[in-house]
């Protein structure tokens, strides 16, 4: 029920919302406020709620397919924490759009949640067409937003988002329908199963026709060219929509559509990572030059989601929290920057940030938001942005330790670029009159505020997140208390060590091993006899095997690289089993396989 | 032992930063702003209150130390990381610094920043601050210390840029956070290396200490050797960040723009410290790498002695001191490359006291000047504020050395240890002798750059003290001593540099800091990469660690002809009025000295230029490019659509016939055909 | 005579030629309109034709379709009338030629 309600019930609402009258523009505004209060509350509810599906219903039938469309929704740890994004996004929206569009507030409410439901389709659909569905029609109400509500070249700007989105899904759909007359049904499972009983050539033909309409909606480049037109013009409510919801498509369509499908091999997986790193930079590079506050939070915005490309595909055991992470952490900054530019936007008269400046003597308040917003997009420790940072950074050095570089590189043109951003806006003369009511409002200021204290939570406390995932269903955290509890103590683990073979080599290592460590420690400090250390060494060389394996890691590494390739059947599977976890039955199956895989 | 729990000192503060934060902004839309007394109570007290906590927790401590485990930070899978907390002889001795002079530093800003608009926010920020700086010392894991790692940089941001109506100050702000950004990329590349040989548990001090001890003992260091010396070596690139040395330097000169209070704290005494406390902190792991120490030496060497000349060119008050700071931190990483830890600590902690007290004493005169930092503008200042001139003079003669001053103890502690404990010997087939000894190589370096300390610093008194006023003579009959709130932190630091060298005295037989350190740092201090565990594993470039004893008095007796000779060339060269006429407002230095000081800035310039060019390559080639390609097929479209219209007939009626005809037709062909395919 | 098959499609046809033809034809958009009514109606006599012709099982659609036919060719005239009458209104002719604007 909560699905079907957070898919319909903003269709619902945007009817509902004609039924305003036109002029009573208070009264449109109190009930969008509302609705959206509502939806962000049923978003909370499926967050905190688990895995939950709903049954599948048979839609339609393709001419020329083996097996029928469903309607069939559902839930699981990342698609619930895009619906939350875009739920609270527009909320706030909702809110910051409050008494500035005069009579069009209603229809601009009604674009907003027609916004909503079909991106909440998109992150909720379990059926490929149902999703391809939704997915495409994000593209229409965004576009009609930006038609109407935008700035000086809103036509160009909505023209270019809807064709260049819409032509970059456009190969996905032929792709798809060649999948679906194969495919059993158009369930994901079934989906998969067809794509492995093909050649590989024409797996590879479909893969670059599914990437091609994520990369695009994401974007990574070289196909960005619609986001920065687009997000500039846009209304400020709206970008932040757009980058901190609906640009998450792309990223969740890599991580719910791709991965789970297509097996990968090393090529097009370096492709992909090499693509998002190049995107980061880039992003970053053009965030240095951008002259318009807009363009620059798109350029960023950019930098940010090439980085979780990147990670996706750096397919770690740490990848999905770590993404998922950053996805949030991303969605929630770069939103309340989009409000906070357009709040300095309607303060100054102009987008340009060379024409800016002195805003924190004039509105402190602002300026406090404006500042600790961006403190929060540089990924400074105690924000969630630091969690998706670090750990993407942990995922991609796994893979690689020159791809963790560049990142590194990135996060230091991050700084660069946020900082110039700070001080032009905020710092410095001021060069414009402050226009009279046009400040943040209390209601604004607490919306904005409310964010970022979120980011500050799942800063210290990232658990709320990652715990959607269920990563550490019962056998894991057995294994875990087991470590813990193992500790302090010191016997029994010599033979556990063997137990739990390579599961997780050093971190038993160490633990086990403390009885020799505090030997050798009070060894030394008792000055170091011969003797006693060659007897030491004998003791050590008994669990040598073990201490070999664990610290010779560059080949392990490699080992582990290799299996990696291998094992991406495997791995597909338990992502697959991971998101379907509205069969009961398969709900402890992804631990054990990851065990399996990792041998 | 006392039962206060660890999470109550980083606490204060940060309810402190909450509170002021709040205060600054509901106070920022009325004229007047809030009320400094209840302000500045509350700064002061809530810092108070954890140096009180450190204090009983310090005075009843195990020598094993308190460890605390407060909850779960991260958790997925790779990485868990807890936020617990570690109370041992390290950190006790920086805490109990970190939040006492920065309870004094807070009271002098009350009067230092009294009158300004933005008075709670400062405090805010400093409490902010001391947040950050006691999480970064008393975290008991990598992870949390890089928290407070950043908190610092970015409450170093704020404060630099405190007056943010002067963009330069906020340039200085930004560069300085940049170039901090750098050296925290190796900080997390750094962590990253570490979990890639040990798990996510070798995070954690304590079990990265087993986890060493245990490969030690098996004889598996060579193993991950290359792998831990790249997490040693990215690590110190976050220390040459953070603490300022070569190549990541350039950003604390300019980080001066800030308030002075907030040099004296942050860019003197705490927070650039945080470097050599890390190193410190992980001395388990740098013995094991003794390249890495070798670079360590190399660069603190370096650094100490470029910073040294550097601030002889000065003219600007803060900037001589900026780069005295600069090189003093070279000292300190000297004495940590040679794997003397426990006298970097002790000099970052009588350098604490001095330098705060040569800051708080400029900024004692920057106030009275009413915001004159040339000193070409100052002289003849004893006379008219003669408490902060004998404060900076006390000062003055801890940092040179001067015997019986807490400098002197420190740093011929360092400059000794260089002579011991030194064993690298440059080895090369094209030296004559086949080896040099790198330990008197460094030691002598060491002892020039205090000469020049002591050069640079006794300019520094000459111009400010003594000879004639040189400013307007408006302003000079406005010179005042500072009030008593100001005067009070002052003197307390001098007592501080006076004496907090006795706490370590080991000619006289005190070697209570030593002791205290021990536990911590012993095991690290006595490994001896030359006698690794494995005789095999003996590096050729080592020599074991020299045993034979040198007799203490010869280094002090060098230390002090060092000192007094500099102070002897400071008094001949500016002592006679010999001070270059000023030309225009900047007190930047010109010609040699210009190229001198700012040659890392050029090293910079380089490759922030690189950087700028490839982000116009992206924007002016890459990206038009990009766009015209797109703008090329969307052209390419709407032409053939045009063409495509041609077909379009006007008519209506004719388009209906015309559509008949073409219904007839395909139906006249499925019927012959029978089927269109 | 026998009513035969044919000859109801028969009349169809000739019903739906008129139609056409009218509908080509005439510049008055009325009976443009009209032709084109005249045309479907034709379709619904054969259908009706052929629901009677043919056995019961299958002729149920023949009689179901015409009453679709006949309610969507009323909301379908309601809509081209109010359409045509709103054209009248903007160009003050109701001659199809005149609308030779429709290139896009």
């Amino acid at each position: 029920m909560l699905l079907h309600l957070l898919v319909f019930a903003p269709f619902v609402a945007a009817i509902l919302m004609v039924l305003n009258s036109k002029e009573d523009f208070r009264s449109a505004t109190r009930m969008a406020i509302l609705f959206a209060v509502a939806f962000l509350g049923l978003s909370i509810a499926l967050v905190a709620g688990g895995n939950i599906a709903t049954t599948p219903v048979e839609w339609f039938w393709i001419p020329g397919c083996k097996g029928p469309t469903y309607y069939y929704l559902y839930s699981h740890g990342l698609g619930a924490w895009m619906v939350f994004l875009s739920c609270g996004l527009s909320l706030v929206a909702l809110v910051s759009a409050r008494g500035l569009l005069g009579m069009n507030y209603r229809n601009f409410a009604i674009g907003i949640f027609a916004l909503m439901g079909a991106m909440n389709g998109t992150f909720l659909a379990a059926d490929a067409v149902l999703f391809f569905f939704f997915f495409e029609a994000m593209v229409i109400p965004a576009a009609v937003l930006i038609a109407s509500f935008g700035g000086e070249k809103r036509k160009e700007a909505a023209m270019t988002f809807a064709i260049y989105t819409l032509v970059g899904s456009a190969p996905m759909m032929v792709a798809l329908w060649y999948l679906l007359t194969i495919a059993d049904n158009s369930l994901l499972l079934s989906i998969a199963l067809a794509v492995q009983g093909l050649p590989e050539a024409t797996q590879l033909t479909l893969l670059v026709c599914f990437l091609l309409a994520f990369i695009v909606k994401t974007p990574i480049f070289p196909f960005h060219g619609w986001q920065a037109i687009t997000y500039s013009e846009a209304p400020a409510p709206l970008s932040a929509i757009l980058t901190g919801a609906m640009s998450k498509a792309g990223v969740f369509g890599f991580i719910a559509w791709v991965l789970p499908v297509f097996p990968f091999n090393m090529t097009e997986i370096s492709t992909m990572v090499w693509l998002g790193l190049a995107s980061a930079i880039y992003g970053a590079l053009m965030a240095l030059r951008a002259r318009d506050g807009k363009k620059l939070l798109a350029f960023s915005s950019m930098s940010h989601l090439g980085i979780a490309v990147a990670g996706v595909f750096s397919l770690s055991e740490a990848m999905l929290p770590a993404v998922l992470v950053l996805l949030v952490a991303h969605g929630i900054s770069a939103g309340v920057q989009y409000f906070l530019i357009g709040v300095a936007e309607r303060m100054t008269g102009t987008r340009n940030i060379d024409e800016m400046g002195g805003l924190a003597h004039k509105a402190p308040a602002f300026s406090f938001l404006f500042g600790a917003a961006g403190v929060m997009a540089l990924a400074v420790p105690g924000t969630a942005g630091f969690v998706g940072e670090f750990t993407v950074l942990l995922s991609l050095w796994d893979l690689s330790p020159f791809c963790a570089g560049i990142m590194g590189f990135s996060m230091i043109l991050s700084a660069a670029y946020v900082l110039r951003f700070i001080q032009k806006v905020i710092f410095g003369e001021a060069k414009h009159e402050c226009k009279e009511g046009v400040k943040v409002s209390g209601l604004e200021g607490v919306a904005y505020g409310a964010m970022l204290v979120l980011l500050l939570t799942f800063g210290f406390h990232p658990a709320f997140v990652t715990d959607s995932l269920h990563l550490h269903d019962a056998p894991a955290t057995a294994e875990q208390t087991e470590e813990s509890a193992v500790a302090d103590e010191v016997v029994e683990e010599e033979v556990e060590e063997e137990e739990e073979g390579e599961v997780e080599p050093l971190e038993s290592h160490i633990v086990t091993s403390s009885d020799i460590a505090k030997l050798d420690s009070s060894l030394i400090q008792a000055g170091f006899s011969e003797e006693e250390r060659k007897e030491l060494i004998k003791q050590v060389i008994e669990t040598e095997a073990n201490i070999a394996r664990s610290t010779t890691l560059a080949l392990e590494k490699q080992a582990r690289e290799e299996t990696q390739v291998r094992g991406v059947e495997d791995k597909d599977y338990e992502i697959n089993d991971a998101e379907m976890e509205g069969h009961p039955a398969t709900d402890a199956a992804p631990v054990n396989e990851k065990e399996a895989s990792n041998d | 032992m006392t039962n206060i729990p660890l999470w109550l000192i980083p606490l204060f503060p940060l309810l402190g930063t909450i509170i002021l934060a709040s205060i600054a902004v509901a106070s920022s839309p009325n004229k007047k702003g809030a009320p400094e007394g209840i302000v500045g109570a509350i700064a002061v007290l809530l810092p108070a209150m954890s140096f009180v906590c450190v204090a009983a927790l310090a005075s009843t401590m195990p020598d094993s130390g308190i460890r605390e485990t407060l909850c779960n930070w991260i958790d997925i899978p790779l990485l868990k990381v807890d936020i617990g907390f570690l109370f041992d002889g390290l950190s006790r001795i920086m805490l109990l610094f970190v939040t006492g002079i920065g309870t004094l530093i807070a009271l002098y800003s009350i009067g230092y920043m009294h009158g300004d608009r933005g008075f709670a926010r400062f405090f805010a920020y400093i409490n902010l601050f001391l947040f950050s700086m006691i999480v970064l010392v008393l975290s008991d894991n990598l992870m949390l210390t890089f928290l407070g790692w950043e908190g610092v940089g970015l409450c170093s941001y704020l404060l630099i840029g405190f007056w943010n109506k002067d963009l330069k100050n906020c340039k200085a702000a930004n560069k300085a956070f940049i170039v901090n950004r750098v050296g925290d990329i190796g900080f997390l590349l750094g962590m990253l290396c570490l979990i890639t040989i040990g798990g996510a548990g070798a995070l954690n001090y304590d079990l990265l200490n087993q986890f060493i001890q245990m490969l030690i003992a098996g004889g598996h260091v060579e193993l991950v050797l290359p792998m831990l010396s790249l997490a040693a070596a990215l690590f110190f690139v976050g220390c040459t960040g953070k603490s300022a040395q070569i190549p990541l330097l350039t950003w604390l000169p300019d980080a001066m723009a800030g308030p002075t209070p907030v040099s004296a704290l942050i860019h003197a005494a705490t927070m650039v410290t945080s470097g050599v406390y890390l190193v410190a902190r992980l001395s388990n792991m740098f013995v094991l790498c003794p390249d890495v120490l070798n670079l360590i030496l190399v660069v603190g060497a370096f650094t100490a002695f470029w910073a040294a000349f550097a601030g002889l060119f000065q003219n600007d008050i803060k900037k001589v001191l900026a780069y005295s700071t600069i090189s003093q931190l070279g000292y300190m990483f000297m004495a940590a490359g040679v794997s003397a830890f426990d006298a970097s600590i002790f000099h970052v902690f009588t350098h604490a006291f001095f330098k705060a007290s040569l800051f708080l004493g400029a900024g004692a005169v920057i106030h009275a000047l009413a915001g004159e930092q040339d000193m070409r503008r100052m002289g003849g200042m004893i006379k008219k504020t003669p408490v902060t001139a004998c404060v900076m003079i006390f000062a003055f003669l801890a940092i040179v050395g001067f015997p019986g001053f807490a400098g002197f103890w420190s740093k011929d502690l360092i400059l000794e240890r260089i002579f011991t404990n030194c064993n690298w010997v440059f080895t090369g087939t094209w030296l004559a002798d086949g080896a040099v000894p790198m330990n008197k190589i460094f030691y002598v370096t060491g002892l020039f750059t205090a000469v020049i300390t002591a050069v640079y610093m006794g300019r520094l008194i000459i111009m400010t003290f003594f000879g004639e006023y040189r400013g307007d003579k408006e302003t000079e009959s406005h010179i005042h001593e500072a009030p008593a709130v100001m005067l009070i932190p002052m003197v307390v630091l001098t007592f501080g540099s006076i004496f907090a060298g006795y706490l370590w005295a080991e000619s006289i037989g005190i070697t209570f800091f030593a002791d205290s350190l021990a536990p911590v740092l012993g095991a690290a201090q006595a490994f001896d990469p030359a006698r690794m565990f494995n005789p095999d594993m003996m590096l050729e470039e080592f020599i074991p660690r020299v045993t034979t004893h040198v007799n203490p008095m010869l280094f002090a007796a060098l230390g002090t002809i060092a000192a007094l000779f500099g102070m002897f060339v400071a008094w001949k060269g500016w002592g006679k009025a010999h001070i270059p006429s000023v030309k225009g407002a900047s007190t930047a230095p010109e010609g040699y000295a210009k190229g001198w000081t700012f040659m890392w800035d050029y090293v910079h310039m380089f490759f922030i230029k690189a950087v700028l060019i490839v982000a116009w390559i992206c924007d002016v080639v890459v990206d038009k490019v990009l766009q015209a390609f797109q703008w090329t097929i969307s052209a390419i479209v709407s032409i053939v659509g045009d063409g495509a219209t041609v077909f379009q007939v006007r008519k209506v009626r004719l388009q209906l016939t015309l559509s008949l005809f073409g219904v007839a037709l395909l139906v006249l062909v499925v019927l012959l055909t029978g089927g269109l395919v | 005579m026998e009513l035969q098959p044919i000859f109801i499609q028969l009349l169809a046809l000739a019903l739906f030629a008129i139609g056409i033809l009218v509908a080509i034809s005439r510049r008055n958009l009325f009976f443009v309109l009209m032709g084109i009514e005249l045309a479907l109606n034709a379709v619904n006599l054969s259908f009706v034709g052929f629901a009677k012709t043919l056995p019961d099982t299958m002729s149920v659609a023949g009689q179901i379709i015409p009453l679709f036919s006949i309610a969507i060719a009323a909301a379908e005239a309601c809509v081209g009338f109010a359409m045509v009458i709103y054209i009248f209104r903007n160009r003050e002719s109701i001659d199809a030629d005149t609308y030779s604007d429709m290139r896009g």
